[in-house]
């Protein structure tokens, strides 16, 4: 390796040169893409010389959309509010009982304990529209259908999993030696998980949230399924918005840029920890 | 001592039994275990039936019958072929591109990093959304890529529009969503690969093509079995990517099983055959699955060894 | 302080027992070391004590009161662990305040306490620092001080020398016995090291794969081991073993080593007949200046000086390997032929088949009263 050719060096720098154009350019060109008026964009040949406007953005955030026609009502912000909310809410959730069960499985082996989390591992691969679509009729009956309740108890299928194996690793990693100790110091097994493990666990758990509120956000097909309009995340919206704004392309990609950029900021920030979650923990980053 | 002792003479019970305590603590997981496995059954139960939404009147068991029809039906056969043409095209592809980046960034520099974080701004898009910002990118109006294709001399490539190119549309977003997430397990674990039988063999003069396919290789197999057979499961159901593109079209080009399913159950309202059909997925994914979990059970264990 | 007993208590893990029928006393203020080879189960029988692992059978009685059901924080017990077990996102200061955060302690007395601990073990200059940044003998110190912290009125101490070099052992081995009297609780000490369990203990329980094997005072224990194992695992230099065959002629008991009679008492008249294991311990064979009758010849190969003692390696005339030890300053052959003379009161002699002693004796069995 030590031993590279001038020609080698060119070679690799053009490989790695075409990767990171292949890979980077569609963020990049939708995003000057919503920098543009309609005219700008429709351009032939298209051009990266215009003057940038936030005028999309700004349609976007009042909610009017200006077409040659009329005046189009749009809820793109409502959307966004949905994404947030129903991530931000399984997350927590998830967390809430995911992170107790991990601590179950790691520390007890108990009968079924395994066989719970390999049914979730197992359904984690599983065909989502399987469950999805009876899920969808049992909603029905039961007043769930279209109800925020019924989307973050339907997003549990991606977090709680998720959770559960991360998380249960990091725990499995703490020596059951450190919190005998603290038990036997006069701590009850509560205060102990919440001064011990969980504090030891921290990273992980920091980790799996992060993860597995990413995944929550990206999902598409639950909500296609069991939401209406006013309570589809970014995904569904912005495939609804585009046939219904028709050709306002410079606010399609703004609505883009929007929906990604907190998964994007997110996934920089936790870079460290994603190979591992990505991997369900196979994998150390 | 001088500090007093405070031990209390009455000793407190426990109120929960250790044994009950970690029944418990995963009740929470217990249940929704419980929300996907009645679902996962009635799905099988009506998979047994012949039951249209929309002639609630005639639903009744048929039994095998659902199976038994896929037999002489060509669509579930079209199905069958597409979803594999995807999910082995898409994985090879990425497989193969996904170890050549992986190689190309496997000295820790400071560049290789950089480029290694950026690459995972694809795969934290939302597959649907990137299906859309390609959408744009190839619209026959203004897309970039179709003003690059005319440039080359192509005047008229019709991307997902097309029958003859909607396949290799879908799959070249799929390739742009998912081959960072192949490259950065390989990455890990070519990383994570003693640097000895590097070191000897260098020593050896062994040439370095060979030195990557009598040692790399073999080493980073479990990787590249976990990483495949990982998207294997997840590209042969894919549906974001498809239905956000082209919504199975054009025809039945695209019918993948999920949006065949979808479609099945939402548009035709034949929930007996979309449950069937997604049925024949799962054993296929269950199949997988089930050699995936050992393989990456071994790598799970290695991996937390090493810590 | 308190009492301790177990009765018949059993774990089992899968199918493994690794505590098995385990019943003993000890008495208040007492110090009782648990013995045995790595595996032997010591570890495990601690933690059914301390209460954080449920035995499957038998019961606990702490002060004469029923374990069972009870947390381990309420059993009134402190412990320290052979890998130290801190608390790696806590400062030294905190991980020895745990036993005392427990409790309407006010903030002042907490650190009184600490400190006082802190400087018994010289440790007061070092408090602020993570389990990190201390040095392994700072942690062992941190650990203990954790222990004994909040006063409990029994101390479970897990081989809490065995991960520090041997110096700070040497040090800590002098040290321990002095601090636990100090602390006048009652002890239960586990150990792998014999010369540790000599030093500190009152009684020895030699565990041996779940089992105890025997309980004794630390002499009982050397003098007249129950077993084969027991008499191999204690002492150093180790016991000379010899293969006999116990006979019997109108003098009375006997076995012949390097064709010399070496009489046994009546007591030990159930080997006659039978393939035995004859010990000896080295340091009741003295080299005679002369060939005198009783005395037997040997070849002496190595010498080694121990700092109190000197141990000769010899052959006998079979050539069967002899330690002999004699105490450091006495005068003895260095090289060459020599004649050493057996005290034969010191005799022990064991089954070969089970290994098991065959004088049982029983005194140690029964021997449940020891000096507070």
């Amino acid at each position: 390796m030590e031993y590279q050719s001038k020609l080698e060096t060119v070679l690799r720098g053009i490989a790695l040169l075409l990767v990171v154009v292949f890979f980077m350019f569609p963020i990049f060109w939708i995003f000057l893409m919503s920098l543009q008026t309609n005219e700008t964009i429709l351009r032939v040949p298209p051009s990266i010389n215009f003057e940038p406007t936030l005028s999309n953005y700004r349609a976007l955030i009042t909610g009017k959309l200006e077409t040659s026609a009329a005046s189009l009502e749009i809820n793109f912000l409502r959307n966004l509010w949905n994404s947030v909310f129903l991530s931000v809410a399984s997350v927590a959730l998830a967390l809430l009982l995911g992170v107790p069960a991990a601590y179950a499985f790691a520390r007890h082996k108990f009968k079924g304990s395994e066989d719970i989390a390999f049914t979730l591992l197992s359904f984690r691969f599983a065909p989502p529209l399987l469950v999805l679509l009876p899920l969808s009729l049992y909603f029905q009956k039961m007043g769930l259908a279209d109800t925020y309740l019924g989307l973050i108890w339907v997003y549990q299928l991606i977090c709680l999993p998720l959770i559960l194996w991360i998380v249960r690793g990091y725990f499995e990693d703490i020596s059951p030696d450190i919190e005998y100790a603290y038990r036997v110091a006069g701590h009850s097994w509560f205060s102990t998980f919440r001064k011990i493990a969980l504090p030891l666990a921290g990273p992980g758990i920091a980790a799996a949230g992060l993860l597995a509120f990413i995944f929550a956000w990206n999902n598409f097909i639950f909500a296609l399924v069991l939401a209406s309009a006013d309570k589809q995340p970014v995904t569904v919206g912005a495939l609804a918005f585009i046939t219904a704004s028709g050709i306002q392309y410079g606010q399609i990609a703004a609505a883009i840029v929007m929906s990604i950029a907190p998964t994007l900021a997110l996934a920089l920030y936790a870079q460290k920890y994603l190979v591992e979650g990505l991997s369900l923990g196979a994998v150390k980053g | 001592m001088p500090v007093p002792s405070s031990v209390p003479k009455r000793r407190g019970k426990r109120l929960v039994s250790r044994r009950v305590l970690p029944y418990m603590l995963s009740l929470p997981a217990l249940l929704v275990c419980i929300g996907i496995l009645v679902p996962f059954i009635t799905a099988i139960y009506y998979s047994l039936q012949r039951f249209r939404l929309s002639q609630p009147w005639a639903r009744e068991m048929n039994w095998g019958q659902n199976y038994v029809r896929f037999m002489t039906d060509s669509d579930f056969w079209n199905t069958l072929l597409v979803s594999l043409e995807y999910a082995f095209l898409t994985v090879g592809l990425e497989l193969v591109l996904g170890l050549g980046i992986a190689l190309l960034l496997q000295k820790r520099t400071k560049l290789n990093n950089a480029v290694s974080i950026m690459l995972l701004m694809p795969l934290m898009t939302a597959p649907a959304l990137a299906a859309l910002m390609w959408k744009l990118m190839t619209n026959p109006g203004f897309g970039i890529l179709n003003y690059f294709l005319t440039l080359v001399g192509i005047d008229d490539f019709r991307w997902g529009a097309s029958p003859s190119s909607a396949l290799f549309t879908v799959v070249l977003v799929d390739i742009w969503v998912y081959t960072p997430f192949i490259m950065i397990l390989l990455l890990a674990g070519l990383r994570s690969l003693p640097t000895q039988p590097f070191e000897a063999a260098a020593l050896d003069g062994v040439p370095r093509t060979q030195q990557f396919f009598r040692i790399t290789l073999p080493m980073l197999t479990p990787y590249i079995l976990t990483a495949a057979l990982f998207r294997l499961l997840e590209s042969i159901q894919q549906f974001d990517i498809i239905y956000a593109m082209t919504q199975g079209g054009p025809g039945d080009t695209l019918m993948v099983f999920q949006v065949e399913a979808y479609l099945n159950f939402f548009q035709s309202t034949n929930v007996g055959r979309s449950s069937a059909l997604l049925l024949i997925l799962w054993a296929i994914t269950f199949f997988i699955s089930n050699i995936f979990i050992k393989n990456w059970l071994r790598l799970r264990e290695r991996a937390r060894g090493e810590a | 302080m308190s009492t301790l007993e177990l009765r018949g208590v059993t774990k089992r893990y899968k199918k493994e027992t690794v505590v098995d029928n385990v019943s003993l006393t000890v008495a208040d203020g007492e110090t009782l070391v648990l013995f045995g080879p790595s595996g032997a189960g010591k570890t495990v029988l601690l933690r059914l004590i301390a209460g954080v692992v449920d035995p499957e059978e038998g019961h606990i009685f702490i002060d004469d009161e029923d374990m069972e059901g009870v947390e381990a924080e309420h059993r009134g017990v402190g412990m320290a662990f052979q890998n130290f077990a801190l608390f790696p996102h806590m400062n030294a200061f905190d991980n020895i305040a745990s036993p005392l955060t427990v409790g309407k302690r006010s903030r002042d007395e907490v650190k009184a306490g600490v400190e006082q601990v802190a400087k018994l073990l010289k440790i007061d200059h070092v408090l602020h620092h993570t389990p990190r940044e201390l040095s392994n003998g700072q942690k062992q110190r941190t650990s203990l001080a954790r222990a004994l912290a909040g006063s409990p009125p029994l101390l479970l101490l897990d081989d809490p020398l065995r991960n520090v070099d041997a110096k700070l052992r040497f040090e800590m081995r002098l040290e321990l016995p002095l601090l636990l009297e100090a602390q006048g609780a009652t002890v239960i000490y586990v150990t792998q090291d014999y010369k540790e369990a000599m030093a500190l203990g009152q009684r020895i329980a030699v565990l041996s794969e779940g089992k105890i094997e025997q309980i004794g005072t630390t002499e009982q224990i050397y003098l007249s081991p129950k077993t084969l194992d027991i008499a191999r695992l204690f002492g150093d230099p180790v016991i000379n073993l010899y293969d006999v065959k116990g006979k019997q002629d109108t003098d009375g008991v006997f076995v012949e080593l390097s064709q010399q009679r070496l009489s046994l008492d009546d007591s030990k008249a159930q080997c006659i007949d039978k393939d035995a294991v004859l010990g000896i311990r080295p340091e009741s064979i003295k080299f005679v200046p002369e060939n005198t009758a009783g005395s037997i010849p040997v070849v002496i190969e190595a010498e080694t000086p121990l700092n109190e003692k000197i141990v000769t390696l010899a052959l006998t005339e079979g050539g069967r390997e002899m330690l002999i030890s004699r105490p450091s300053g006495t005068a003895g052959p260095t090289a060459g032929k020599a004649f050493v003379t057996i005290d034969q009161s010191a005799l022990l002699i064991f089954d070969k088949a089970t290994g098991n002693n065959f004088v049982e004796s029983t005194k140690s069995d029964t021997d449940r009263e020891v000096a507070a």
